[in-house]
């Protein structure tokens, strides 16, 4: 391009240049309030639900940890199987070891355990098995235990006993009776009295249950107890680490997660967190189709505006980076509207599903606002396109 | 509007070309829009170019203002053969060198005429507030200067469009039928204000279809059918 002697004004470089074009794009957006809103609306859903979806992705695996607790304990505390084969009075390991294991478990993870020692014993004219435990351990690693009349409330109780369904219908005990424990060699003779009887659909329904103490009696097993159960809030594959760590302090014992149910936390976590990005994509894809397609209609309302710009010496470049703030902008006003909403829809879930409060985590900000920039951005690339496609020639005379 | 402007050229640049036609032509598929037109306009000239409807007028003003190109011949642009220009090039001579008035106004309709001056001069270089508003003042306008489009009549954004053209101080101002949609009153002020400018020593192309107004002009090019015929 040959230079030739321009007569053009020299003003001083950038003094304004900003100002002006923060002024095009505030006039731009204020000037078109209807489709504007349109498009706000839309981002603002699509960030308010990726905004709760990522709280409540991020304290779900707590919340749901916590509500699988009520299926039972997830981790068992024994001997090592070469120990549990001894018979006599050298079965069984040392009750205290058991309870050092337990309190070694994190602290603020713990809700409960119970030692469990069992035996053979006599009630009155059946044989039954006795289990010795703690109660107020074994109630909270056994929530879904029905229990007609009550729980033995403290575990130094050993005038009460709980006695499981079938036991108690065979025997014909009912809550408020007496029976009479009489061990192998009828050496000892202890009347309880029958507190609660337990419906579990399970082994238990045939046992009846007595304070430790009173079953290391009776069993002549002075101190001793089978293997400890508890119940741990652990997230998904936290249970192997924390057991592993455990089982390194204690060599002695066998400290394994119950497969079963920390198998089950991380399954239901991973499906469930699955469909909430599922929801999110979705969410995200649609909120991107209703953006591209208000942009679209506003790139086509412009028409003669972007022609006019164009013959008066904007860019092409011009006339990208103008509409991309403007969506940039209405993205990052509705993120903002978003978070909000999107923190009052986690709390309502919160309360909906877990009955608890979500909290607010903030990895979320950034996360939604990148979120919606790039769904508002992807769905600004067709309209853009469309906009440095348009002849301000053909335009300005009205084609 | 009688005072000579700073910008205008001075009177020893008045013989230069600011357009330069050699054997242009357009053509839309099989369809001859323009042929083999040749013209040459210099510094300080107001030329009309004149032809009914269809003559190839449009066609030939889009050329020069560098919104389309020819299919023929060549076109220098105050020195510059614009033929082999890229599309970034054109952007750049057209906010240097050209100002446009057209016929349908076309003022942004959520900026008032203050701000619509600001726009051509922050694609230019930067937005001058002071400058705009004198620029307004010489036609007029400098008391609507905060008034939307939709608040001046048809001659006041005719006049706010004038004020756009020439708000870059470019080599070349082409008004595409700048009184069409004007009644008489305003048409008189419209045409008053481009032979001021022509006073000033700009150089002005105006395209039309009204002889009165091509005679008030220092030449006219007429078309019809394509081609230059005067």
């Amino acid at each position: 391009m040959a230079a030739a002697k321009s007569t053009a004004p020299r003003r001083s470089a950038g003094r304004g240049r900003l100002g002006m074009f923060l002024h095009l794009i505030l006039r731009s957006l204020t000037a078109r309030n209807g489709r504007l809103g349109i498009a706000l609306a839309a981002i603002t859903v699509g960030a308010a639900v990726v905004s709760s979806l990522t709280n409540l992705y991020f304290d779900i695996s707590i919340k749901m940890s916590e509500e699988l607790r009520a299926f039972g304990a997830n981790v068992i505390i024994s001997p090592h199987k070469t120990e549990q084969k001894k018979a006599g009075s050298d079965r069984g390991v040392d009750a205290a070891r058991l309870t050092e294991a337990l309190h070694a478990l994190p602290k603020d993870k713990l809700l409960g355990g119970s030692p469990f020692l069992y035996g053979l014993v006599r009630l009155d004219l059946a044989n039954a098995v006795l289990v010795g435990v703690d109660f107020p351990g074994l109630r909270t690693i056994s929530p879904y235990w029905q229990v007609q009349g009550s729980w033995v409330s403290a575990n130094f109780d050993e005038r009460n006993a709980m006695v499981g369904r079938r036991l108690a219908e065979s025997m014909e005990l009912t809550v408020g009776k007496t029976v009479t424990i009489t061990n192998a060699d009828r050496t000892i003779r202890h009347p309880v009295t029958v507190r609660g009887i337990i419906d579990t659909g399970d082994a238990e329904d045939d046992q009846i249950f007595v304070n430790l103490s009173l079953a290391e009696k009776i069993l002549n097993l002075p101190g001793k107890a089978d293997f400890m159960m508890a119940s741990v809030v652990l997230q998904a594959n936290e249970a192997d680490i924390v057991t592993a760590r455990l089982g390194a302090e204690f060599p002695d014992l066998d400290i394994r997660p119950i497969r079963k149910i920390s198998q089950a936390d991380g399954q239901i976590l991973e499906k469930i967190q699955g469909l909430m990005a599922l929801v999110a994509g979705v969410i995200l894809v649609i909120t991107t189709l209703c953006v591209n397609a208000t942009l679209t209609a506003m790139v086509a309302e412009r028409t003669p505006q972007i022609g006019l710009q164009k013959a008066i010496g904007a860019s092409n470049r011009d006339i990208v980076v103008q509409f991309l703030s403007e969506t940039a902008v209405i993205a990052v006003v509705a993120t903002a509207l978003g978070l909000g909403f999107g923190f009052l829809l986690a709390q309502a879930l919160g309360q909906a599903v877990f009955s608890a409060w979500v909290t607010f985590r903030p990895i979320v900000i950034p996360l939604t606002l990148f979120l919606s920039l790039a769904a508002a951005l992807a769905a600004s690339i067709l309209p853009v396109r469309g906009a440095i496609r348009i002849a301000p020639a053909r335009v300005l005379r009205g084609e | 509007m009688t005072a000579p402007n700073q910008d205008a050229p001075a009177p020893a640049e008045q013989s230069r070309e600011v357009i330069g036609v050699s054997g242009l032509g357009k053509r839309f598929g099989s369809v001859a829009a323009l042929q083999d037109v040749s013209f040459s306009v210099h510094q300080g000239e107001f030329v009309a170019v004149m032809g009914p409807s269809g003559s190839g007028k449009t066609t030939l003003l889009n050329i020069l203002s560098l919104l389309d190109t020819p299919t023929e011949g060549s076109y220098r642009l105050d020195g510059i053969e614009t033929a082999h220009l890229s599309e970034k090039e054109q952007v750049i001579i057209r906010r240097e060198k050209i100002g446009l008035v057209f016929q349908q106004f076309h003022l942004i309709p959520y900026l008032n005429a203050v701000e619509n001056l600001m726009l051509a001069q922050h694609y230019h270089s930067v937005a001058d507030r002071d400058e705009a508003v004198e620029a307004l003042a010489r036609v007029g306008l400098a008391e609507r200067a905060t008034h939307l489009p939709s608040q001046l009549s048809g001659g006041e954004q005719q006049r706010v469009c004038i004020a756009r053209a020439l708000i870059n101080a470019p080599a070349l101002i082409l008004a595409d039928e700048p009184t069409g949609n004007l009644d008489a009153d305003n048409e008189a002020l419209v045409m008053g204000l481009l032979e001021s400018l022509r006073d000033e020593g700009r150089t002005i192309v105006l395209v039309t279809h009204n002889p009165e107004l091509g005679d008030r002009t220092g030449r006219v090019i007429r078309l019809q059918h394509g081609k230059r015929v005067a």
